[in-house]
C-alpha cells in the first residue's frame, strides 16, 4: 500500500467515524443515491431496484437516515411512494460530501466498503437522534 | 392578449417568435429526437422563470440524475443548486408511474411541494412513456388526466417528448399534440454534411406566432438561442417609415464618380458594384468607408472573402489607415467565413451589428459568395437578400454590395444568375476593356433609380497609394480616350470614325 492510499484510508476512517449511520454497503450506496437525487418521490421497491438491495435493507437504512437527521420523508396515504429530501443542514452532511468525493471512484468505494465491518454501529433504535416523520393523510 | 397573461420564456429569440411569450397555464409539448435540445429548452424555461421573472418552478426527471443536471446546467451559467437553496426551484426525481398517480390526487406531495414554493412553471422531461401506447384512446385519456392535473395547479408546463419525424410528419405523438395547447418541434437536419437545428411552433392556442422553421443553437454559457427565420415578415416601424429621407445623398468619396451619380447614392439605397475579380470593387468599398469616416459617419464592412488583416493591408496600399478609423469607432470591419453559413444566424448577426453600431454606410463583400454558399437557384438566397435590403432601407443605410461577375471582358447581363436587379436601386458595372494590347478599366452607371444617368462607359484607373478614380472623358494626347471607341462593354470595341469621336474637333484637333 503506498502513501496516498494510506492517507486516503485514514481520511475515510475519520469520515466514517463522523457518520456512524453508514454501517454497511447498503447505507453507503443509498446515501450516495440520495446525494445525487436530493429530492425524489419513490416507493421502497423502486429504491431497492435503483440502488440494488432488497426492500428490507432499504427500509432499515432509511429509518437510520431519518433518525440521524440526514433525510426527511413525506408521504400520502393514497399510494406507496414517498418524497425523500436530503437535508442540506443535516449535522453530518459536510463530512458526507467529502466522503462522497473519496468514495466516488471505483477504488475509493472499494476502500470505503473494506472499512465498513459488520456491527460498526447499532440499529436505529440505539441511535440518539430525533425522528422526523410527517404523514399527510 | 394582455402582456400580464403571457409567460415570458426568457429564452433568447423564442419570445420573438411567440410574441411576448406563451399564454399562462398552457401545456407546452416539446418534441424532438435524441439530442435535439428538449431538456435544455425545458430546463432553461424553468431556470429563467425562477431567476429572471420571479416565477419559481419544478423540474421533474425520470432518468437523468439531478446531480448531473446541476453539473450540465453550470455549463450554461445556470446555478440550479443555488436556486434550490433559495426555494425558487425544486428538482424532483421520480418514476412515470408515481407521477401519474401524483397528478391524479388532490394531496399529491409533488403538487404540495410546488405549492410550498409558489411554483408557476414546471418541466417534465420524458413524457411519452408516461402515457404509454400510441394514439390509442387510453393514451389520449392518460395524457388528458396529466394535463388536467397540471392545469388544476395553474402551472405553465413544458413536457418533453421524444419523437421522430418522417417527411415533416411526427411519429407517435398525435394524441398528445391534439391535447396540448402549444406544440414546439425541435429538429436536427442534415444540410450538406453539416447538421443544423431548427425549432418550429406548430400550434399555440390563444395566440398568434411566427410560423415556419427557425434556426436555433445551444450556446455555451448562455443556453438556447433562437434565430427568427430570415423569410419571416418584419414588423414595419411607423416611426421609421415617417423618418424616411428621400433626398439626402451619400457621396462615394471616389474622385469623378459622384459627378456621374449627381452627388452620390441616396440614403437607404441599395447599390451593386458588379465586375470580375481584380477590377477594383474592394478598392471602391474601402474608399466609400473612408469617405464615411471623413464625414464623421460610421461605416460597416462585412467581408466573406478576405480576413481583416488583409483588408487593413489593402487599405494601407491605397493610403487609407483603416486601423486608425476602426480604433476611433468610425469603421467596423468583420470577416465571416462563408463555409456552412446558417442564414438565419448570419442575418441575426448583421441585424445586431446594424442596431448596435448604427452605421450610415454598409459594404458587403461579396454577394456572389453568398450565392455560392446558399445557392442562387432556390428561394433561400433571394429571401435572404430581400431581408437584407429591407433591413438596410429601414435603417436608412446606403448599402453597397460587391458582386463578382465571372465574365472577364464585357457582360452578358448585369447580375448574371442572381436575377435580382429589380431589388437593386443602383448598378455599377466594372469591366476590363481590351484596347490594342492592354486592358483598361471601364465603369458604367447602368442603373440609378430616381436619378437620370447617361449610361456612358468611363475609364477608371487605380493609382497606388490613392485608390480608384474615374477619368474625364477627354484625356491627354498620348492616350486615346474611351470616347474614341464604340462597343466597349460588348467585348468588341471598335474605333469610331474621327468626326464622331467625342472631344475631337472637325479638323481633327483634340479638344481638352
Amino acid at each position: 500500500m503506498n502513501d496516498t492510499s494510506r492517507r486516503n484510508k485514514k481520511d475515510l476512517q475519520r469520515l466514517l467515524a463522523c457518520i456512524p449511520v453508514i454501517t454497511g454497503p447498503c447505507e453507503l450506496d443509498l446515501l450516495v443515491f440520495f446525494y445525487r437525487h436530493p429530492r425524489s418521490i419513490l416507493t421502497n421497491e423502486q429504491l431497492a431496484a435503483l440502488v440494488g438491495y432488497d426492500t428490507k435493507q432499504i427500509a432499515h437504512a432509511i429509518e437510520a437516515f431519518i433518525g440521524a437527521g440526514l433525510l426527511e420523508r413525506t408521504q400520502t396515504s393514497m399510494h406507496a411512494a414517498r418524497m425523500y429530501v436530503l437535508v442540506p443542514e443535516g449535522p453530518q452532511l459536510g463530512g458526507f460530501k467529502t466522503l462522497l468525493d473519496l468514495a466516488s471512484t471505483r477504488q475509493g468505494r472499494h476502500d470505503t466498503l473494506e472499512l465498513l465491518t459488520p456491527g460498526r454501529a447499532g440499529p436505529p433504535s440505539e441511535i440518539n437522534a430525533k425522528r422526523r416523520l410527517r404523514v399527510v393523510a | 392578449m394582455p402582456q400580464a397573461d403571457l409567460v415570458r420564456t426568457g429564452i433568447a429569440g423564442l419570445d420573438e417568435i411567440l410574441p411576448g411569450g406563451i399564454p399562462r397555464g398552457n401545456v407546452i409539448l416539446v418534441e424532438g429526437t435524441i439530442g435535439a435540445g428538449k431538456t435544455t429548452l425545458g430546463v432553461e424555461f424553468v431556470y429563467r422563470g425562477a431567476s429572471q421573472f420571479d416565477e419559481p418552478g419544478i423540474i421533474v426527471l425520470f432518468e437523468v440524475s439531478p446531480h448531473k443536471l446541476f453539473r450540465d446546467a453550470l455549463g450554461f451559467g445556470w446555478d440550479l443548486e443555488k436556486l434550490e437553496k433559495q426555494d425558487r426551484l425544486k428538482i424532483v426525481f421520480t418514476t412515470r408511474d408515481v407521477l401519474r398517480q401524483e397528478l391524479q390526487q388532490a394531496d399529491s406531495v409533488l403538487l404540495g411541494e410546488a405549492s410550498k414554493i409558489g411554483a408557476r412553471r414546471i418541466f417534465i422531461d420524458g413524457v411519452a412513456r408516461l402515457v404509454g401506447g400510441n394514439g390509442t384512446p387510453e393514451t389520449r385519456s392518460a395524457f388528458h388526466v396529466l394535463t388536467e392535473g397540471l392545469q388544476r395547479e395553474n402551472l405553465t408546463a413544458v413536457l418533453a417528448v421524444e419523437a421522430s419525424f418522417n417527411d415533416g410528419n411526427v411519429n407517435g405523438t398525435f394524441a398528445e399534440e391534439s391535447i396540448a395547447d402549444t406544440v414546439i418541434r425541435l429538429k436536427m437536419e442534415d444540410t450538406q454534411r453539416a447538421i443544423s437545428r431548427s425549432i418550429e411552433v406548430v400550434k399555440s392556442r390563444g395566440q398568434d406566432f411566427q410560423m415556419g422553421r427557425h434556426t436555433f443553437r445551444i450556446v455555451d454559457g448562455q443556453g438556447v438561442q433562437v434565430y427568427r427565420r430570415v423569410q419571416a415578415p418584419r414588423k414595419a416601424s411607423r416611426d421609421r417609415a415617417a423618418a424616411f429621407d428621400p433626398d439626402t445623398r451619400v457621396p462615394t468619396g471616389i474622385p469623378g464618380l459622384d459627378e456621374l451619380l449627381n452627388g452620390g447614392y441616396f440614403l437607404g439605397s441599395t447599390t451593386v458594384v458588379a465586375g470580375i475579380s481584380g477590377v477594383g470593387k474592394s478598392v471602391m468599398a474601402l474608399q466609400y468607408l473612408s469617405e464615411s469616416a471623413r464625414r464623421g459617419e460610421r461605416g460597416l464592412m462585412l467581408s466573406l472573402d478576405e480576413q481583416v488583416p488583409q483588408i487593413l493591408r489593402n487599405a494601407a496600399s491605397i493610403g487609407i489607415q483603416l486601423e486608425e478609423l476602426i480604433k476611433n469607432g468610425l469603421v467596423h470591419v468583420e470577416y465571416e467565413p462563408p463555409q456552412e453559413i446558417e442564414v438565419d444566424v448570419h442575418f441575426h448577426h448583421i441585424e445586431r451589428l446594424v442596431h448596435e453600431f448604427k452605421p450610415k454606410r454598409v459594404v458587403i463583400d461579396s454577394l456572389s459568395t453568398y450565392g455560392s454558399t446558399l445557392g442562387t437557384g432556390g428561394r433561400i438566397f433571394r429571401d435572404f437578400f430581400h431581408a437584407l435590403v429591407a433591413l438596410m432601407k429601414e435603417e436608412q443605410i446606403a448599402a453597397v454590395y460587391n458582386h463578382e461577375n465571372p465574365e472577364m471582358l464585357g457582360m452578358a447581363s448585369m447580375m448574371g444568375e442572381f436575377a435580382m436587379s429589380s431589388l437593386v436601386d443602383n448598378i455599377l458595372l466594372m469591366n476590363w476593356v481590351e484596347i490594342a494590347d492592354s486592358f483598361r478599366l471601364g465603369l458604367t452607371v447602368a442603373k440609378m433609380r430616381a436619378n437620370p444617368v447617361n449610361r456612358v462607359t468611363h475609364e477608371c484607373e487605380i493609382v497606388n497609394g490613392q485608390g480608384l478614380r474615374v477619368l474625364p472623358r477627354t484625356l491627354p494626347a498620348a492616350k486615346r480616350p474611351f470616347s474614341s471607341y464604340a462597343g466597349l462593354v460588348s467585348r468588341a470595341p471598335t474605333r469610331r470614325p474621327r468626326e464622331r469621336e467625342e472631344g475631337v474637333s472637325a479638323d481633327g484637333d483634340r479638344m481638352e
